[in-house]
């Protein structure tokens, strides 16, 4: 089964090794010249496609050609998307999804509305200091790195799963058969859409596809600039009116609070006074690895909750945007203004809890057998010594430690070490200008 | 199997830059080793506020960590001023903390407290001229 969603072409990649010194995890390494991910390590946190000039790294979501599948196709769009535009209204938005061809265009904004409400009295209820488990790269970064911390984060769905849900069920109950229905998301990232088919905490996801947010971003454009032009032409107006007025019947309340939640300290401005005070916001993964390893050493104080996103700014620096993270950041902030109170709805008709434990994931461990791991630790320590230790990733590990856990593990080998490799050839060279000299005695002084 | 040194590294005094290499590194190795992660989390925390307490009230000094099958023994080692420190340490209140804030697990402050109540066996000898040694050991 595919684990993650980040992928490699591989004729682009040169093997600069970039990637492999940016990931958070430590989970690419290259080989004969290839950036290869190891499947259990990858977080999907899309650093390395960030960090790719030759965008070698790419991920892939499904494309509008699904859309046609499904007599009944619903679009969830996330708040970070609305970032995404600058004067376009979110109703324009809604009404170019619908023209687009989706029967239901929703906002995952109003989940989050709810999850807001909920996160508080959670909050309120349980002692002790929990983490935000919206953003999944956070989540599988602590299945991972920091198991130790698994316990605090908060045992809810991100909002995405349980707007889901709750459409799901409100289809089930119009009559419409499961098969001839599709849940899409707007996917900001990888990893939400890895998390359709490799979810956590849950059975299973309640989405059914994803398409990324550039390939929507477009397609809204194309519709809008359509428009444009046929309004132009006076003959159309009657006509796109007419199907405009029934788009626009059909177009739900606009959650623009719960939009907040498409950047960073959104969560935490929906909290009320006292708990925000006492609400950290972290943003950008290597920000976030920080913190955890503050948080794994018991340094960080006074602290209730933390709201983390792996992306620069939250959401909007997913990946798959368009906008720059601050112009986003600030299109969303303009859009808060818009709506004073949340929209009214039943906040108790969701399903909230995560139904499933959140696991460790092990994969440092050298040995399941304690002797036999320290043995290996101790060899680990001697083959880290007999490196230079100058980091420079030309063996295709992101450091020299890296390169002697690999040892250890059989995955890599001294000579992969450029300097251990010239020592070595310098070595036989001496080698063998002595073998050389070393003439049997009855050969010497024979010309 | 036999108890082995895993960690040994030296802390200089007011080195705050340095902190938390020790506990980071003890961590990495326990992980390494197939330690649970629960014990990895006291282990971590202990060894972090020792690290600290060396940098903090003490002339410097060194930490070492030793593994058998049945615990983790970490030791800090320090080159003085020795008892006046440790009174200092020990004394109730010398923490920050409020309950609320302990029972988050967090913020227990720069006290020994908080090395006594991840620990499951905590030795003290302290010398005023030659310093403080303290172990801490956490049960695996
Ligand atoms: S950044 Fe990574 S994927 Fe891109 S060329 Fe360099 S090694 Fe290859
Ligand atoms: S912060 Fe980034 S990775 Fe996390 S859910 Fe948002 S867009 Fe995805």
């Amino acid at each position: 089964m595919q684990k993650h969603s980040v992928l490699l072409k591989e004729k682009l990649c040169e093997g600069c090794t970039n990637c492999v010194k940016k990931c958070p995890t430590k989970a690419i390494r290259v080989h004969q010249g290839k950036a290869t991910i190891k499947e259990e390590l990858c977080i999907d946190c899309a650093e390395c496609i960030r960090t790719c000039a030759y965008h070698a790294k790419y991920s892939r979501t499904n494309t509008f050609l699904e859309l046609a599948d499904y007599d009944y196709p619903v679009i969830l769009i996330p708040p970070s998307f609305y970032g995404q535009f600058d004067g376009i209204k979110p109703e324009e938005i809604h009404r170019a999804l619908y023209k687009i061809g989706f029967k239901e265009v929703r906002d995952v904004a109003v989940a989050a509305e709810a999850l807001s409400w909920k996160t508080k009295t959670y909050l309120k209820d349980n002692p002790g200091m929990f983490i935000s488990s919206s953003c999944p790269v956070v989540v599988r970064m602590i299945k991972i790195l920091y198991p130790e911390l698994l316990g605090h984060l908060l045992k809810l769905k991100a909002p995405v799963e349980i707007m889901a849900e709750s459409i799901k069920t409100e289809l089930r109950e119009k009559g419409l058969a499961e098969e001839d229905t599709a849940l899409f998301f707007i996917t900001p990232c990888p990893a939400k859409n890895t998390t359709i088919f490799n979810p956590m905490g849950i059975e299973k996801s309640f989405l059914d596809k994803s398409i990324a947010v550039d390939l929507v971003y477009q397609e809204i454009l194309k519709v809008l600039d359509e428009e444009v032009n046929s309004n132009d032409d006076k003959e159309l107006i009657t006509n796109s009116t007419h199907s405009d007025a029934i788009d626009r019947d059909k177009i739900t309340p606009i959650p623009y609070k719960g939009f907040s939640w498409g950047q960073s300290e959104g969560e935490l401005s929906l909290l009320d006074d006292d708990l925000s005070k006492r609400t950290l916001s972290v943003s950008g993964i290597h920000n976030v690895k920080d913190l955890l390893e503050e948080l794994s050493r018991n340094n960080v104080k006074g602290i209730k909750y933390f709201e983390l996103a792996a992306c620069n700014q939250g959401c909007v620096g997913g990946v798959f945007n368009v906008a720059n993270p601050y112009q986003a950041k600030h299109n969303i902030l303009k859009l808060l203004d818009e709506g004073k109170n949340m929209i009214e709805q039943d906040f108790s008709k969701y399903n909230y809890d995560l139904t499933k434990d959140l696991k460790a994931i092990q994969i440092d461990r050298l040995d399941s057998n304690m002797e036999k791991a320290m043995k290996k630790l101790i060899q680990l320590e001697k083959e880290i010594d007999l490196l230079p230790g100058l980091d420079c990733a030309a063996c295709g590990a992101p450091d020299c430690k890296t390169l002697a856990e690999d040892i250890v593990n059989g995955r890599g080998k001294r000579s992969d070490c450029i300097f251990v490799l010239r020592q070595q050839v310098e070595d036989l060279a001496d080698k063998m200008s002595e073998l050389a000299h070393a003439l049997p005695p009855v050969m010497r002084n024979r010309k | 199997m036999n108890e082995q040194e895993i960690l040994a590294k030296k802390i200089e005094k007011g080195d705050f830059q340095a902190g938390g290499e020790a506990s980071s590194k003890l961590k990495d190795l326990l992980r390494k080793l197939g330690v649970e992660s629960a014990l990895i989390r006291k282990i971590t925390i202990v060894t972090y506020e020792l690290e600290m307490n060396i940098i903090i009230h003490s002339l410097g000094g060194e930490i070492r960590a030793l593994v058998s099958d049945k615990a983790v023994r970490v030791i800090a080692n320090d080159n003085g001023p020795g008892i006046d420190n440790l009174k200092k340490a020990f004394q109730p209140g010398y923490s920050t903390a409020s309950d609320e804030v302990r029972e988050m697990g967090f913020g227990a402050g720069m006290g020994l407290n908080n090395v006594e109540h991840y620990s499951d066996k905590l030795k003290v000898e302290s010398n005023a001229d030659k310093g403080t040694i303290i172990q801490a050991i956490v049960e695996l």
